[in-house]
């Protein structure tokens, strides 16, 4: 571990803090989505299947159409039509949410790959032209503002697009009736119902943004980080997301701060390669932080009181 | 109800294979060669085939047990895969570091460290459970990752690397290695081909012991009986004199002894190392798959283990003759768990006397669903009070 020192001139570099907003954004997005799905009360375990089927559906169009706005469209409305099979067999069908959110996630890691073959053959994808990634915007002005222009103004559009949605949903969900209901519906929808609320409207409305959020995520890691896809390229980034989202207790600024810490972490490996401490151990840290959390040393983690359980009506 | 999920899934699934322009008759004519070694039509070995989807099936069996038997006390163990990772980390472990060892006292030595280390992984979200109410779901999941990063340090860079720049370990002793069923020899011919070409291993035997044993565990005994009445209802079952917490700790330690099990017999039995294949491994997953559709008994799990192994099997025999890609076995395997945890069929059959309308009784959702809504519902220290 003789290279940890390298850590602190590394804390002070621009590069480092731009890259760990990068990541953090790729996180965020989902967990995002998760928030709003499992304060509805449907719990999301398939962000990962959602985010890699964005992945390639961006990755799909931008090479048909040559157009990235087009192809993070596609990638949102794929994602949605993920989490829409989601919302279906849990709400509609009642099914444990668990296991649907499983198979969500092996019906995605094999329907991508079976259509890489079926479109592409053995070979690879291909790469998505520079002119046909979703850019990088300097905000006027703001971005040349020393050190911390870098870090906040010099980023990719979705990174922006990101963080509006960050605060539009901590303002929805805690500061309109909109907001409310959905809590509502997730922590008693016997309540909620007898209040007039649709239950599974609002539900089937939250998994489903869950899904455009996860979608959106995989199109900036497809056609934004990257320019092609690769099997399984999420790499895990969806359940990186479910365990910010748990960190920071269901709210989207609390999972905010754990996509940041968990994102420094990966840009600490990313911008440098004199610490000696391997980058798969540096990788257990999101998780292991996370067991942390669960285990109570930093404070309970509880989650909305409905979760997990299908709503039948006249049920209790 | 599970043989009209799987017809589900293979109807839906052949609509998938039409829609893409390929031909879902020859896709499935694939499967089954390579699955049972029936129809071939490319001149496939009828009897490796067999073997090869029995090689499949040994994990499924002994890591869906390690899925089923949680699910009997309310428990949704989806931490086979990291249990099992960690087995066969602890099995390669030992294997290497005590490779000179005689057959007798390593082989043992090898499977029973797998377990332990099995039992150890699950452990964690078990205590996490009983005492802080730590859902098993999200724990489980964290302690996958945990494992699977832990498993890349130790062969890229880390202490088991065969050789820089490899992504394997050093092989385990030969003490460690679980003998095959046919005699490793090049000159014995069976069914046209060499004895040693077949790779069912003995491991097999531990599979189907495996099997009972969670059978004779689970209707035999007095920890059965526990297991079982905390899945039915905690509440009930702490008036009954069970300790929930205990039992929630116990079932786990046995669940991850299971799948340490079988990530050992794999590496002793079939691949000798850890290599790069184990990142990509997702027979935890599949286990899931086995126990639901198996419905939680031990005969169930073996059949439905028979199946996904012959699923896999027959993936890459479907891909080579029919132009199908193998993972169109995720998508069967996916639609599979949407069938059985939704129970379409169910849903279909109770709306039809009412003309369209909605069942007024809730339809049962899947084994999963009526098994852990009590669990999921109250951590154990905020139900008790006695």
């Amino acid at each position: 571990m003789g290279g940890l020192s390298d850590i602190f001139p590394l804390l002070l570099t621009s590069s480092l803090w731009q890259t760990t907003l990068l990541l953090a954004v790729l996180l965020l997005l989902p967990a995002l989505g998760g928030v709003i799905s499992e304060r509805s009360g449907v719990v999301n375990i398939a962000m990962e299947g959602m985010m890699l089927t964005g992945a390639f559906f961006a990755v799909w169009a931008d090479l048909n159409w040559h157009n990235a706005w087009l192809a993070a469209l596609v990638a949102v409305i794929a994602g949605g039509l993920m989490a829409l099979i989601h919302g279906v067999v849990s709400i509609r069908f009642r099914a444990d949410q668990i296991v649907s959110g499983i198979a969500i996630n092996i019906f995605a890691a094999g329907l991508t790959v079976y259509l890489v073959r079926t479109i592409y053959g053995l070979q690879d994808v291909g790469h998505v032209g520079q002119s046909e990634l979703l850019p990088n915007w300097n905000v006027p002005v703001l971005s040349t503002i020393p050190f911390l222009g870098k870090v906040l103004f010099q980023q990719n559009v979705i990174v922006y697009v990101a963080l509006i949605l960050l605060v539009l949903v901590e303002i929805v969900l805690f500061r309109t009736q909109l907001g409310l209901r959905i809590r509502a519906v997730g922590e008693h929808p016997q309540a909620a119902d007898t209040a007039g609320l649709n239950v599974y409207l609002i539900r089937y409305g939250a998994v489903v943004t869950s899904g455009l959020l996860s979608g959106l995520a995989g199109a900036l890691l497809a056609i934004g980080v990257s320019n092609t896809f690769v099997p399984n390229m999420t790499d895990g980034r969806g359940y990186i997301a479910l365990a910010a989202m748990i960190f920071g207790k269901w709210t989207p600024r609390g999972a905010f701060v754990a996509c940041l810490i968990f994102g420094l972490g990966e840009a600490i490996y990313a911008n440098n390669s004199t610490i000696h401490v391997s980058q798969y151990l540096l990788s257990m840290l999101p998780y292991l932080l996370t067991l942390i959390v669960l285990a109570g040393v930093v404070g309970r983690s509880t989650p909305p009181a409905a979760d997990g359980i299908p709503y039948a009506p006249g049920s209790e | 109800m599970p043989i009209a999920s799987v017809l589900f899934a293979f109807l839906v699934g052949a609509i998938i294979v039409a829609v893409t322009r390929g031909n879902p008759l020859s896709a499935y004519a694939g499967l089954i060669c390579g699955g049972f070694g029936i129809a071939c039509t490319q001149g496939e070995n009828p009897a490796l085939q067999i073997s090869n989807t029995i090689v499949f099936m040994i994990p499924l069996i002994t890591a869906g047990v390690a899925v089923a038997l949680p699910f009997r006390a309310g428990l949704f163990n989806i931490g086979a895969e990291g249990q099992l990772l960690a087995g066969a980390m602890a099995c390669t472990a030992l294997g290497i570091k005590l490779h000179d060892w005689p057959a007798v006292i390593l082989l043992p030595t090898v499977l029973v460290g797998g377990m332990l280390a099995g039992a150890f992984w699950a452990g964690i979200a078990g205590v996490l459970k009983a005492t802080v109410g730590a859902h098993e779901v999200v724990t489980t999941i964290m302690l996958n990752y945990v494992a699977q990063w832990l498993l890349r340090y130790l062969i890229i860079g880390g202490p088991l690397q065969l050789a820089a720049g490899t992504s394997k370990s050093l092989p385990i002793g030969k003490g460690a290695e679980l003998a095959t069923i046919l005699p490793n020899d090049n000159s014995l011919i069976i069914f046209d081909l060499p004895a040693s070409v077949y790779r069912v291993h003995t491991g097999l035997v531990i599979a189907v012991i495996a099997a009972a044993v969670f059978a004779i565990l689970l209707w035999r005994t007095s920890l059965g009986y526990e297991i079982r009445a905390a899945g039915q209802s905690q509440k009930a079952a702490r008036y009954a004199g069970v300790s929930v917490r205990r039992t929630i700790i116990v079932t786990m330690l046995i669940a991850g002894a299971f799948s340490g099990l079988a990530g050992a017999v794999q590496i002793a039995g079939v691949d000798h190392n850890l290599t790069d294949k184990y990142f990509s491994d997702t027979t935890g997953f599949d286990a899931i798959a086995v126990a639901l559709l198996g419905l939680g008994s031990a005969v169930g799990i073996v059949l439905a283990a028979l199946l996904f192994g012959a699923l896999h099997s027959g993936g890459s025999v479907m891909q080579a003759d029919a132009g199908i890609s193998s993972s169109l076995v995720l998508v069967l395997q996916a639609l599979i768990l949407f069938s059985i945890a939704a129970n379409f069929l169910n849903a279909i059959k109770l709306r039809i006397p009412g003309l369209g309308q909605a069942p007024s009784a809730p339809a049962p959702a899947g084994v999963g669903a009526a098994l852990m809504t009590e669990a999921a519902s109250a951590p154990p220290e905020q139900a008790g009070g006695t």
